[in-house]
């Protein structure tokens, strides 16, 4: 019954055999994390034995040991919180932004025949050309300031979240608009309590998408003028050889880009439970 | 002018639709004449495709009348309106909404859902069956279940009118013969006027008789009148009415009525009524 969806949402099915015995079952719910963690592990003591046998010099390609230390040093002496905190903060606006504009703005685009026309083509071509091209542009009109920088943040963030809910306002099923009419909705209501609902499923992954890109943004615009933040740390620290401190950054923004992910797909499954299929 | 033998008046009523596949104007009903008196159960049955579901979809307000009157308490009828609500064919609930937040749409849509408002819902629930789903999201309901959720949002406005478009025709035929039952005992007990007036939509001859007090047969497309036939079985009408010899006597009747009208050659589809829902 629901229409198809750009990315939908995780599937969550409970095991085959529900009779099965409660210890096959744990076995198979930790199963996947734990190959997962074995998958990093392997990964990064390959790393390691190669960086300490001297296989890949740990001055070019840091190690693991010295990035965790790095790492652990930059928690002690505080260092890490000013570049996360701006980093952060310059997402948190983006995203803020993004979908105060996005989601009114589709909706509107969406039910509205004309202006789908007038504005399919342009958003087409600002979702699909990389806005990393933009870059030196929007130096050039907004300079190398904080304020830029969430300008990036926005130009990437908000055109897959359009494009999605976009998408959502314009697959509602006809009998749900039919239900809203025979029972006299206004046109208000209709957007509010019809329309919106029934786009979530679509503004939540287009939210997904846009966090992503909006973390990539702010990397982007750190690296290339930044004087706060993680990419901007990053670029530091490797311009002076100091890798461990680069990839202890590094492994920051990780953390940051899992958590920010998984935050949203916590929000899909309460939010839009009512559209899983299992 | 509000003649309680004449509550909703179709006089020369004529609706088409443009097609969308062949550019054309398809008529669905011409010349379409009959009245319903106040509280009566009608049923209209016809040929597949004769327009039944489209001159349904006019009552409700949702497409336009071409030429004639269909006038509801002496009003021409030109929309929507809160004195009317439609249990539609396919459920249609919001998947988004617990069965009583389904029900209570109208009444929220139209600004009603104050106490007595949810008073009414919470009778409603009772009255259909539907205890103990309360919290129950679409998605966990069986067809027949929805179905109820459907009814009872459509009664919950208490409209003057109710119009039933075959909302048992894609339940299986058990869960259909219970909800045929279900929907005369819940009519005759709504408590905000017993026996509303209401009018059904169906291709299922015996399911119209067990359910009206008048069963009026279409023509096959474009509609119009074939006969109007008196049902005159007592109620409250229990399942052993279906065995009855004057059960069976009515229904062939309707029956060979409705099959003179399959001639070859007609439109057999039901394409065109569902395309003019989906405009």
């Amino acid at each position: 019954m629901t229409a198809t969806q750009l990315s939908p949402g995780r599937v969550r099915k409970t095991p085959a055999g529900a009779a099965a015995p409660g210890r096959r079952r744990a076995f198979d719910r930790y199963l996947n994390p734990v190959l997962g963690a074995v998958g990093v592990a392997v990964v990064l003591a390959s790393w390691q034995i190669c960086a300490s046998t001297g296989v890949v010099d740990p001055k070019f390609s840091s190690s693991p040991s010295g990035a965790f230390g790095a790492l652990v040093d930059s928690f002690k002496s505080g260092d890490v919180w000013s570049p996360l905190g701006s980093t952060l903060s310059i997402v948190a606006w983006g995203m803020v932004i993004s979908i105060v504009a996005a989601i009114p703005l589709g909706l509107l685009i969406g039910r509205n025949r004309v202006l789908y026309a007038l504005t399919d083509p342009l958003i087409s071509i600002m979702y699909s050309v990389p806005y990393v091209v933009f870059l030196p542009m929007l130096i050039f009109w907004f300079g190398i300031g904080a304020d830029a920088r969430v300008v990036i943040v926005v130009w990437s963030a908000l055109f897959p979240l359009l494009i999605n809910v976009i998408a959502g306002a314009r697959n509602l099923e006809q009998s749900h608009l039919q239900v809203s009419r025979v029972f006299c909705a206004s046109r208000l209501m209709t957007l509010r309590s019809v329309a919106f609902p029934a786009t979530l499923p679509y503004i939540l992954a287009g939210v997904r998408q846009a966090v992503g890109r909006a973390l990539i943004g702010a990397i982007v615009a750190e690296l290339f003028m930044g004087s706060a933040g993680l990419g901007y740390v990053v670029q530091l620290k490797t311009s002076n050889f100091q890798t461990d401190d680069a990839m202890a950054a590094i492994a920051v923004i990780a953390v940051i880009a899992v958590l920010l992910n998984h935050g949203v797909a916590y929000l899909e499954q309460r939010l839009t439970f009512w559209s899983r299929t299992d | 002018m509000n003649d309680p033998r004449r509550k909703l008046v179709v006089d020369d009523l004529r609706i088409g639709h443009w097609s969308r596949r062949s550019g054309t104007f398809a008529l669905a009903c011409d010349g379409l004449t009959f009245d319903v008196a106040e509280n009566a159960f009608v049923a209209i049955v016809g040929p597949s495709g004769c327009g039944k579901t489209t001159f349904l979809t006019a009552l409700a307000g949702l497409i336009p009348v071409e030429s004639g009157r269909l006038e509801l308490n002496g009003e021409q009828i030109s929309g929507p309106s809160r004195d009317r609500s439609l249990v539609f064919q396919q459920a249609s609930l919001f998947p988004w909404r617990n069965v009583v937040a389904n029900i209570e749409f109208g009444l929220k849509a139209q600004g009603r859902l104050d106490a007595e408002g949810r008073a009414r819902v919470a009778e409603l629930v009772e009255l259909v069956g539907l205890s103990g789903k309360e919290d129950k999201y679409p998605r966990e309901l069986s067809g027949g279940m929805s179905q109820r959720v459907n009814l009872a949002r459509a009664l919950a406005t208490d409209p003057d009118l109710l119009l039933l478009d075959e909302p048992f025709s894609a339940l299986d035929a058990q869960t259909r013969e219970l909800m045929q039952e279900e929907l005369t005992r819940v009519w005759q007990a709504d408590s905000a006027g017993s026996g509303k007036t209401a009018v059904f939509v169906t291709h299922d001859v015996p399911e119209a008789v067990f359910l009206a007090d008048r069963v009026i047969v279409l023509s096959s497309g474009p509609a119009h009148l074939v006969e109007v036939v008196e049902v005159n079985l007592p109620r409250p009408r229990g399942p052993e009415v279906k065995r009855s010899p004057e059960f069976q006597e009515i229904s062939d009747y309707i029956l060979s009525l409705v099959m003179s009208q399959n001639k070859p050659g007609r439109r057999t589809e039901d394409h065109d009524s569902n395309a003019a829902l989906s405009r």
